[in-house]
């Protein structure tokens, strides 16, 4: 019952909000102004309407095409740096593949005129060439000048189809004639060493 | 040391062996040695000429005239039986001598020889053949034969049967006729004459030589023929049943056969042929420099 008494009774706060006044008269009349700006015409808010949106729409149109160029230079540097990885790896793959294949057999030959022949063949034949000049000089003097007669056709033989494979380097036939003529000269070479050497052993 | 014992010595062996080459310059010899049917026989002979004929005894019976710095040495062992001349006094300086043999029909025959001739008749077991200087003149029958001159022709003639055929000379004509089905013949500067009865693989290489072919191609046989200067000519015998591919970079096709050659390429030189006739079991394939061909039938 006492707490019912104490509601009932007026607070000092309260009391004091009451005072307060309702409303606020403003110092001047503001109602002019506003008339006027209600009164603006129509078609200079258009008209600044319409340049709000073109310039929002050039914004778009150059917001999208700048997007679109970055895209598409982001798309292009992808791709790139892609396809350099995958010829880095194709490469990769090439060269642990070549190192793992046996090795192919070199195919002595100066193809042109500007590439040298092989080491292997150069000894080869230098050797059979220095065993020749011993054999050959052994030989009857007619046909020793008629075998040394012959090695030089081979030989200038061998040089002419160079000569005329350095004007058309990738003629399949000049090719196959001088890897034959090379095939020739050391089939000579080797044809008279062995021939000379076995009727030699038997003197 | 001692040099008043060792003159006298040495006079007196010089004097011996200058009697004991007298008793063999010019000597007619002969010596007869027991062999095997089929055996072996090589024969070594430094100038002169080697005449070998194949017979019934199962023996090696050598003549001939030897040479004046030369002796005869035969042996026989183990099937083979081996005839050397030998140079007496080792020089490089020979006199001719004339040998002639027979041996076994069916023995292996090995014959090297330098500036010597050598003819060789009704041997029919394998023959390996080299002459230096000096030229080959033999039969084949079913057994195969390996011929090699330098500076020297060679001559085969080919009996019936199946053989093996491979002769290379540097500069020396060679001529193949009848008999052999499989041949590789190569010359540098010698020209080639090859007139086989039917060709199941042939092979032909020159470098300044010039080709006479003649010959059926057999059912799947393979020609191939190489050349750098030298012309290659083909005279085929019907039935003609092959695929051809000819080229040169320089030379001149003619093909009787009726498909003309062909510009390979349009900045650089080379004509090539390629057809085929009748049902094309058989290839032949050419290639040269400079050098012509020619493909006809007979």
């Amino acid at each position: 019952m006492n707490e019912f008494a104490d509601q009932e009774r007026i607070d000092p706060l309260d009391q004091a909000l009451a005072a307060v006044a309702q409303d606020v008269q403003p110092s001047r009349d503001l109602w002019p102004a506003i008339a006027a700006a209600l009164g603006e015409p129509a078609a200079l808010r258009a008209q600044t309407v319409h340049h709000g949106i073109a310039s929002r729409l050039w914004l778009q149109l150059a917001a999208g095409l700048l997007l679109i160029v970055a895209s598409s230079f982001t798309t292009y540097f992808v791709m790139q740096r892609s396809q350099q990885r995958d010829a880095m790896l194709a490469r990769e793959e090439a060269a642990r593949q070549s190192l793992q294949a046996p090795a192919l057999p070199v195919m002595p030959a100066s193809f042109g005129g500007t590439e040298s022949l092989g080491s292997g063949y150069a000894q080869a034949r230098a050797s059979l060439d220095a065993e020749f000049q011993r054999r050959v000089a052994a030989l009857p003097p007619t046909t020793r000048t008629r075998v040394q007669s012959d090695l030089a056709e081979v030989r200038r033989t061998a040089a002419d189809i160079a000569a005329t494979l350095s004007v058309h380097p990738n003629h399949p036939l000049l090719q196959e004639l001088l890897l034959s003529t090379y095939q020739s000269e050391l089939a000579l070479l080797s044809s008279v060493n062995e021939m000379a050497s076995a009727t030699e052993t038997r003197l | 040391m001692n040099m008043s014992v060792s003159i006298p010595s040495g006079v007196l062996a010089a004097a011996l062996l200058c009697c004991a080459a007298i008793v063999h310059a010019g000597d007619k010899v002969e010596r007869t040695v027991a062999a095997e049917a089929r055996g072996e026989v090589a024969i070594v002979n430094i100038a002169g000429e080697v005449f070998v004929e194949g017979w019934d005894r199962n023996e090696v019976q050598v003549s001939g005239d030897l040479g004046g710095d030369a002796r005869l040495d035969v042996t026989s062992a183990g099937g083979r039986t081996s005839i050397n001349v030998i140079n007496v006094r080792g020089n490089h300086t020979h006199s001719a001598t004339d040998l002639k043999v027979r041996v076994p029909r069916d023995s292996a025959l090995s014959v090297n020889t330098v500036s010597a001739d050598q003819i060789i008749k009704d041997c029919r077991g394998a023959q390996r053949l080299q002459a230096v200087s000096g030229t080959i003149a033999t039969e084949q029958w079913e057994q195969e034969l390996e011929a090699r001159t330098i500076s020297g022709e060679v001559s085969i003639r080919g009996h019936d049967g199946v053989a093996q055929t491979t002769v290379n000379t540097v500069s020396g004509s060679v001529s193949l006729l009848g008999g052999s089905t499989q041949f590789a013949v190569e010359t540098v500067t010698g020209d080639m004459r090859i007139g086989v009865r039917e060709t199941g693989r042939g092979r032909i290489r020159t470098t300044n030589g010039e080709l006479k072919f003649t010959g059926k191609l057999a059912r799947d046989g393979r020609l191939e023929a190489e050349a750098v200067n030298g012309d290659l000519d083909f005279t085929l015998r019907e039935p003609v049943n092959a695929q051809f591919d000819v080229e040169t970079f320089n030379g001149d096709i003619v093909n009787c056969f009726g498909p003309k050659p062909v510009k390979m390429r349009e900045y650089a030189p080379g004509n090539a042929l390629r057809f085929t006739q009748g049902a094309g079991d058989a290839r032949v394939r050419v290639k040269t420099l400079n050098g012509g061909v020619e493909i006809c039938r007979e």
